[in-house]
C-alpha cells in the first residue's frame, strides 16, 4: 500500500509539491530561527569566553533589578586594594564599561544604528584578549583605540580623531591603535578603550568601577581564589570566575533575545496554521475526487485501515518532502532573516551557521506533525467510502459530519478560545505561558470558525457577488455560484487568508493606536516646545547639555526626566522617573486623580508622586509610606503626596521623584529626556534653533533638538518600523494561503473539466472562461480579507479595552484597511492566474469525451 | 423565423464536408479515424449518423462542429470555410450559429433551468427574444419548471432543458452527440419527437450521432460510416431495418 501512495504523489508531482508548499515556509521560519538564535548566541559565547581567556575572577556589582538598557551600577575603586591584597592574586585592575558614543569629526556615528557603543579602560596585557591589529593601546590622556568596524563604518584611521561622548560634552582623541577580538564581529556593537581615568571621567564615573579583573598567579584554583576573594568584598559585589561571568552574560544576552525567538516562533506558527488549512483542503477535495479509486480497492479487498494508510501515508510522505525544503529553505533564510533584523536595526553578531541536531528533529516532527493531524479528518472520510462507489457513474458524496456535530466542536472550540484568551487578560499572565495561552486561543477560535463558516458563507458571496456580477455579468454569476458549490471548500480556503489578514489587520490598528495615542500625549502632556534626547532616543542625555539649553535666549525652562528601574516591595519592578521640581510645571502637564496639582513641583527629599494603578494596587493613599528596592540595592522609603490619573500613557512611569533623590538613592546621573519651555511669545523654530547651536558649539553634538511635531514624527517612524518587519513576516502566511486558493482554483477546474468543456462547446471565449476562473478566487480573497478584517478589528478593539485605562487610544487606519481589502482582490487575482490559463486552455474535445 | 423559412428553402446544403480525413497518432501507431468522408447535409432535415465502435461517426460529428479539426479535407457550415478559422473564430461560430446536445454533463448546476437554457444568448450578451424563449420552453414542456435546478429535475427533463438551450439560438444546425444514451425508453421517446418537432415545426437542421436503431428511425436520413467511410446513405425505413444494417456493417 505504501507503493500505492508513492506512485499516487509521484503521479501528482505537481499537487505534492503545492501541498508541501503549505508547510515548506513555517518549517523555513522553524529551522531558521533555531539556526539564527543558535548561531548567534554561539557567536555571543565566543566573544565573552575569548575576552575573558585571560581572566581567572572578575568583580562586578550584584545587579538588583535589571535595567532597561542593562547597565548595571559601578562600585567604589577602594576595593581593588583588598582584590590585589588577597593570597594567590597575580595582577588584579579595575575598568571601566559604559555605554557612550563615537563620532569621527564629521559627528557622525561609528556604530551601527541601534546597535550601542562602549567606552572602556584598557587592561594590562596580562588580562586582556584584545588584539591589536594595527598601532597600540592608548596608555597616554587624549589617546584612544577603536575596534576595526567601527574604525571602518566611520572611515578613521590610525593617527586620525574621534569624540567620545559619555556624561558630559564630547571630547577629541587621537586614535592610536585599532583592535579586535579574535575576528568575532561584535554585531554592529563599538568600543572605544581610553586610559583609565578618562574612561571614569568621560562616563562620570570618578573613583569608580565597572568591574574588577584578576590574574591569579597559579598556586590556586580560579574557584579558591574566587572564594578568598569574596571574603574580603562586601554582599553587593559579586565575584565569579572568569569562565562563570562569560556563561553569565552570554545567558544574560541569550534571555534578552528570547523574546525573538519566541516572536519568530508565532509566526512560524501563524504560518503552519495557514498551511494546515491548506493541506486539509487538498486532502479533502482529492478524497472526494478519488472516491471510485477507494470504492475500487474497497471491492479488491482492501480494509479500511488500509485505505485510511494510503491517505495518511501519503501525508506523512509530503510532511516529509516539505519538511527537508523547510530545513534548507530554513538555513539559507538565518542568513536572510538576519539580514532582514540588521534592516529594522537588530543587527547580530555572525559567524558561520550553527545547524543543531535539535534543528533537523525538531523540523521534521512540526513538518510531519502539522501534515498529519491535517489529513486526518479526509483521510477518515476516504475509509468511509462504500465499495459500491466504484460502479456508480456519478460521484457519490461521502457521508458528511452531522450538522448538529459541527455546530457543537465549532461552539466548544469558541468557547475554548474565548475563555483562554480572556484568562490572560484577566489574570494578567506574562511571558511564553501568556503568548501561548493567547496563541492557543486564537488557534481553537480560528478553528472554531472555519468549522461554522460554511453556514456563514452563503449570504456573505452573495453579498460579495453582487459587485462581481455587476462588473462580469454571466461569467461573475457562474463565478459566485461556483464559489458557492462548495461551501466548506470555499471557506476553508478564504479562512486560510482570513488569519493573516486578520493579524494584519490587528496589527496596522494597534500600531495607528499607538500613534494617535503618542501624539495625544505629546499634546496633552508636553508643555514643553522643545524635546531633548539622545540619539534616537535610547542613549540618555547629559544635564549639563539640559543646563546649556536652559542659557539660551528665548528659553525660560528647561527641564529633565531621568529614569529607572526599581522594585516595589510586594509589588515587583515597576518603573520609576525624576522631575526637577522647580521647573517641571513649566514643561509637563499631568492629570491629577488626588492631590495637590502642584504636587510635582512640591518633590522633595522622600517624597513621591505615584500612578493611579500603583495606588489601587498596592492601596496607597496620600500620606501612606512604602519601600522600594534601588538598581543599586539600596531600600528607600517613599512617602505618597500625590496620585496621577491613569490615561497619561506612563509617561512618568509609575512613581515620580525629585532629581537629587534619584541621584542619590537610584544613582541615575543622566537624563533619558528634557523639555524645554520657550518664553511665551518667542518663535519656536527660531529659538529650537538656538539651542541646537549652543548645544553643537558647546560639544553635545549627540543630543537631538526636537520640536513636538518631530518627536510625533519619530515615535510613528519607530512604530511603523517594526510594523513593517512584522508584516513582512505575516507577507509568509498570506502566500501560503494564496497557494491554497491555487490549489483549490485546479482542483475544482479539474473536477469542472466536462463542464468547462460544455461551456465552451456551446461558445464561452477562452477569455470569458478565464475571467470566471478569474472572479471566483477574488471571491475567494475578499470573502477571507473581510472576515479577516471583521476579525482584526474585533480582536483590536477587546484587546484595546483594558489598556484604556493607560490612555491608549483605538484608532482605525480606515485607508491602510481599505488597501488591504484592494491588494487582497488583486491578490485572489494573481492566485487566479495559473488556474485561468489551465482553465482556457482546456482541450474541449478531450473535456467532453467519454472515456 | 420568417427568414429562417426563406434562407431554409429546401434542398439547400448548410453543411458541406469534403474530402474528410482524420489521422490520430503517427507512424505504425497512427489511426486513421476518418478515410475521406464527402457529405452534405440539407437545410431543414433531421440525419442520424451511426456506425460501430471505431467507424468514426463521433469523430465526423466532432470535427462537422468545429470541436476538432480534419488533417484533410474541408468543412462548411452556413457558407463559411470553417477549417481554417482559429479557436476565437470557431468559439463564435458554435456560440452564433450551432447548438449542442451532449449525452452527459449538459447543463451547468449551478444555474435553473431556465439559465441554461438562455446561456449561449448569455454567454454572447445578446438579449432573448421573450417570445421565442417561451415557444421554446413550452414546446419542450417545461413551463412550470423554469427555476428548477438540474439537480431537481429528472434524467429526462434535463435532456429536455438542453434542447431547449439548443433551440434558443435558432441555430444553423443542432448537433445531438448520443442524445438517449443515458435515457430511459419513454425519456428517449420525449427527446426525439422533441428534436423531430424541430426539425417540423421550427424548420431546423438537426444532425445526431446514435447508436440507438429505435433514435435513427425517427430521422429523415440515415448515413452510416465503418472504418472511417461513409457506407450507407439512405432514409430510413424502420427500427428493424436499421438493426439489420447495423448487423451487416459489424
Amino acid at each position: 500500500m505504501l507503493r500505492l501512495s508513492l506512485k499516487n504523489l509521484f503521479a501528482r508531482k505537481w499537487r505534492t509539491a503545492m501541498t508541501a508548499i503549505a508547510v515548506v515556509f513555517g518549517i523555513a521560519l522553524v529551522s531558521g530561527t533555531y539556526v539564527l538564535t543558535d548561531t548567534t548566541n554561539g557567536a555571543f559565547d565566543d566573544i565573552f569566553v575569548r575576552s575573558n581567556e585571560r581572566i581567572d575572577v572578575t568583580v562586578t556589582r550584584q545587579e538588583q533589578v535589571r535595567q532597561f538598557d542593562g547597565s548595571v551600577p559601578a562600585f567604589s575603586e577602594s576595593y581593588l586594594k583588598r582584590v590585589r591584597s588577597v593570597q594567590g592574586v597575580e595582577v588584579a585592575q579595575g575598568s571601566v564599561f559604559a555605554t557612550g558614543s563615537i563620532l569621527n569629526l564629521e559627528n557622525e556615528s561609528t556604530g551601527a544604528p541601534f546597535a550601542p557603543q562602549f567606552i572602556s579602560s584598557g587592561l594590562p596585557s596580562r588580562l586582556s584578549s584584545i588584539e591589536y591589529v594595527e598601532g597600540r593601546k592608548a596608555d597616554r590622556p587624549g589617546e584612544a583605540a577603536l575596534d576595526l568596524e567601527a574604525a571602518k563604518r566611520g572611515g578613521v584611521e590610525i593617527g586620525g580623531r574621534i569624540r567620545l561622548i559619555g556624561s558630559g560634552p564630547a571630547r577629541l582623541f587621537e586614535v592610536v591603535g585599532l583592535t579586535q577580538l579574535g575576528g568575532a564581529s561584535f554585531g554592529g556593537t563599538s568600543i572605544a578603550q581610553v586610559t583609565l581615568s578618562e574612561a571614569q571621567s568621560l562616563t562620570g564615573r570618578e573613583g569608580r568601577f565597572d568591574q574588577i579583573s584578576v590574574g591569579g598567579d597559579g598556586t590556586v584554583s580560579d574557584e579558591e581564589l574566587r572564594d578568598r576573594i569574596a571574603e574580603v568584598l562586601p554582599a553587593d559585589l559579586l565575584v565569579e570566575t572568569g569562565q562563570e561571568n562569560a556563561d553569565r552574560q552570554a545567558s544574560d544576552i541569550r534571555d534578552g533575545l528570547s523574546f525573538l525567538t519566541i516572536a519568530l516562533f508565532a509566526f512560524a506558527a501563524i504560518s503552519l496554521l495557514v498551511g494546515s488549512f491548506v493541506i486539509f483542503n487538498v486532502f479533502s477535495i482529492t478524497v472526494a475526487q478519488r472516491t471510485r479509486e477507494f470504492g475500487m480497492l474497497r471491492t479488491l479487498g482492501a480494509s479500511r485501515r488500509q485505505i485510511l494508510a494510503t491517505v495518511l501515508a501519503e501525508g506523512v510522505l509530503i510532511g516529509l518532502i516539505a519538511s527537508g525544503l523547510g530545513l534548507l529553505v530554513g538555513i539559507a533564510l538565518a542568513e536572510g532573516l538576519s539580514a532582514l533584523l540588521s534592516v529594522f536595526g537588530a543587527e547580530l553578531p555572525s559567524k558561520s551557521l550553527v545547524i543543531a541536531p535539535r534543528t533537523i528533529v525538531a523540523s521534521f516532527i512540526v513538518g510531519v506533525g502539522v501534515t498529519l493531524v491535517s489529513s486526518l479528518i479526509p483521510a477518515f472520510r476516504a475509509t468511509r467510502v462504500p465499495p459500491i462507489a466504484a460502479l456508480s457513474e456519478n460521484v457519490l458524496q461521502t457521508g458528511r459530519t452531522r450538522l448538529w456535530i459541527r455546530a457543537l466542536v465549532a461552539i466548544v472550540l469558541a468557547v475554548i478560545g474565548v475563555a483562554l484568551i480572556a484568562s490572560v487578560l484577566v489574570d494578567d499572565i506574562e511571558g511564553g505561558a501568556g503568548a501561548a495561552r493567547i496563541g492557543g486561543g486564537a488557534v481553537a477560535l480560528v478553528v472554531a470558525i472555519s468549522i461554522f463558516s460554511p453556514r456563514l458563507i452563503q449570504p456573505m458571496v452573495r453579498l460579495i457577488g453582487i459587485p462581481v456580477r455587476a462588473v462580469g455579468g454571466l461569467t461573475g454569476r457562474l463565478a459566485t455560484e461556483n464559489a458557492l458549490r462548495s461551501p466548506s471548500r470555499t471557506a476553508v480556503t478564504s479562512a486560510a487568508l482570513m488569519i493573516g489578514i486578520a493579524l494584519v489587520a490587528f496589527v496596522s490598528i494597534f500600531a495607528s493606536g499607538l500613534n494617535s495615542s503618542v501624539t495625544d500625549v505629546i499634546d496633552q502632556n508636553l508643555e514643553g516646545e522643545i524635546v531633548l534626547q539622545g540619539p534616537g532616543g535610547f542613549v540618555p542625555i547629559p544635564p549639563e547639555a539640559v543646563r546649556e539649553a536652559a542659557k539660551v535666549d528665548g528659553v525660560r525652562a528647561a527641564s529633565g526626566i531621568r529614569f529607572a528601574q526599581i522594585k516595589v516591595a510586594g509589588s515587583g519592578e515597576r518603573q520609576l522617573s525624576s522631575v526637577q521640581p522647580d521647573t517641571v510645571d513649566q514643561v509637563i502637564q499631568v492629570d491629577w486623580a488626588e492631590g495637590s496639582p502642584r504636587a510635582l513641583a512640591e518633590l522633595s527629599g522622600d517624597k513621591a508622586v505615584i500612578s493611579q494603578g500603583l495606588s489601587s494596587a498596592e492601596r496607597l493613599a496620600i500620606g501612606d509610606d512604602f519601600r522600594v528596592l534601588s538598581p543599586t540595592g539600596t531600600r528607600t522609603k517613599l512617602e505618597v503626596i500625590g496620585i496621577m490619573a491613569s490615561g497619561n500613557l506612563d509617561l512618568l512611569g509609575d512613581i515620580v521623584v525629585a532629581e537629587p533623590s534619584m541621584l542619590e538613592n537610584f544613582g541615575v546621573a543622566e537624563d533619558q529626556f528634557a523639555l524645554a519651555r520657550v518664553d511665551s511669545g518667542a518663535d519656536v523654530e527660531e529659538v529650537k534653533n538656538r539651542v541646537a547651536d549652543r548645544l553643537d558649539r558647546t560639544n553635545f553634538p549627540t543630543v537631538e533638538v526636537l520640536n513636538q511635531e518631530e518627536l510625533k514624527d519619530r515615535q510613528k517612524e519607530q512604530i511603523n518600523a517594526l510594523l513593517a518587519l512584522i508584516y513582512v513576516l505575516l507577507a509568509l502566511a498570506v502566500v501560503v494561503s494564496l497557494v491554497g486558493i491555487v490549489v483549490t482554483l485546479i482542483l475544482s477546474i479539474y473536477e469542472r473539466t466536462r463542464e468547462l468543456g460544455m461551456v465552451r462547446a456551446i461558445g464561452m471565449s477562452r477569455r470569458q472562461v478565464r475571467r470566471m476562473v478569474t472572479y471566483e478566487a477574488v471571491i475567494t480573497a475578499v470573502l477571507g480579507a473581510i472576515a479577516g478584517l471583521i476579525l482584526g478589528i474585533l480582536f483590536a478593539f477587546l484587546m484595546g479595552i483594558p489598556l484604556e485605562g493607560e490612555g491608549f487610544v483605538l484608532s482605525y487606519p480606515i485607508g491602510t484597511l481599505a488597501l488591504i481589502l484592494v491588494l487582497s482582490a488583486l491578490a485572489g487575482v494573481l492566485a487566479a492566474v495559473y488556474p485561468a490559463r489551465k482553465a482556457a486552455k482546456l482541450d474541449v474535445l478531450e473535456a467532453i469525451s467519454y472515456e | 423565423m420568417e427568414q429562417d423559412k426563406q434562407k431554409g428553402a429546401p434542398g439547400g446544403s448548410i453543411v458541406t464536408a469534403r474530402g474528410l480525413e482524420r489521422v490520430y497518432g503517427e507512424g505504425e501507431a497512427a489511426v486513421r479515424a476518418l478515410d475521406g468522408v464527402d457529405v452534405e447535409f440539407e437545410k431543414g432535415r433531421f440525419t442520424s449518423i451511426m456506425g460501430p465502435s471505431g467507424s468514426g461517426k463521433s469523430t465526423l460529428m466532432h470535427i462537422l462542429a468545429g470541436l476538432d479539426r480534419p488533417t484533410a479535407g474541408t468543412v462548411e457550415i452556413d457558407g463559411v470555410e470553417i477549417t481554417d478559422l482559429d479557436d476565437g473564430e470557431l468559439t463564435e461560430l458554435r456560440r452564433d450559429k450551432l447548438g449542442f446536445v451532449f449525452q452527459f454533463f449538459n447543463l451547468l448546476p449551478v444555474l435553473t433551468a431556465e439559465e441554461n437554457i438562455l446561456l449561449p444568448l448569455t454567454i454572447a450578451k445578446r438579449a432573448p427574444d421573450p417570445e421565442w424563449v417561451d415557444t421554446v420552453v413550452e414546446r419542450v414542456g417545461l413551463s412550470d419548471r423554469r427555476s428548477h435546478r438540474p439537480a431537481e429535475l429528472s434524467g429526462g427533463q434535463q435532456q429536455r432543458v438542453a434542447v431547449a438551450r439548443a433551440l434558443v439560438t435558432k441555430p444553423a444546425v443542432l448537433f445531438a452527440d448520443e442524445p438517449t444514451g443515458n435515457l430511459d425508453s419513454k425519456s428517449s421517446a420525449d427527446v426525439l419527437e422533441l428534436l423531430r418537432g424541430a426539425v417540423d415545426e421550427f424548420d431546423q437542421t438537426v444532425i445526431m450521432v446514435t447508436h440507438e436503431p429505435d433514435a435513427a428511425a425517427h430521422g429523415d436520413r440515415l448515413i452510416a460510416l465503418r472504418d472511417g467511410r461513409l457506407v450507407h446513405d439512405a432514409p430510413p425505413v424502420s427500427a428493424d431495418a436499421v438493426i439489420e444494417l447495423l448487423k451487416t456493417l459489424a
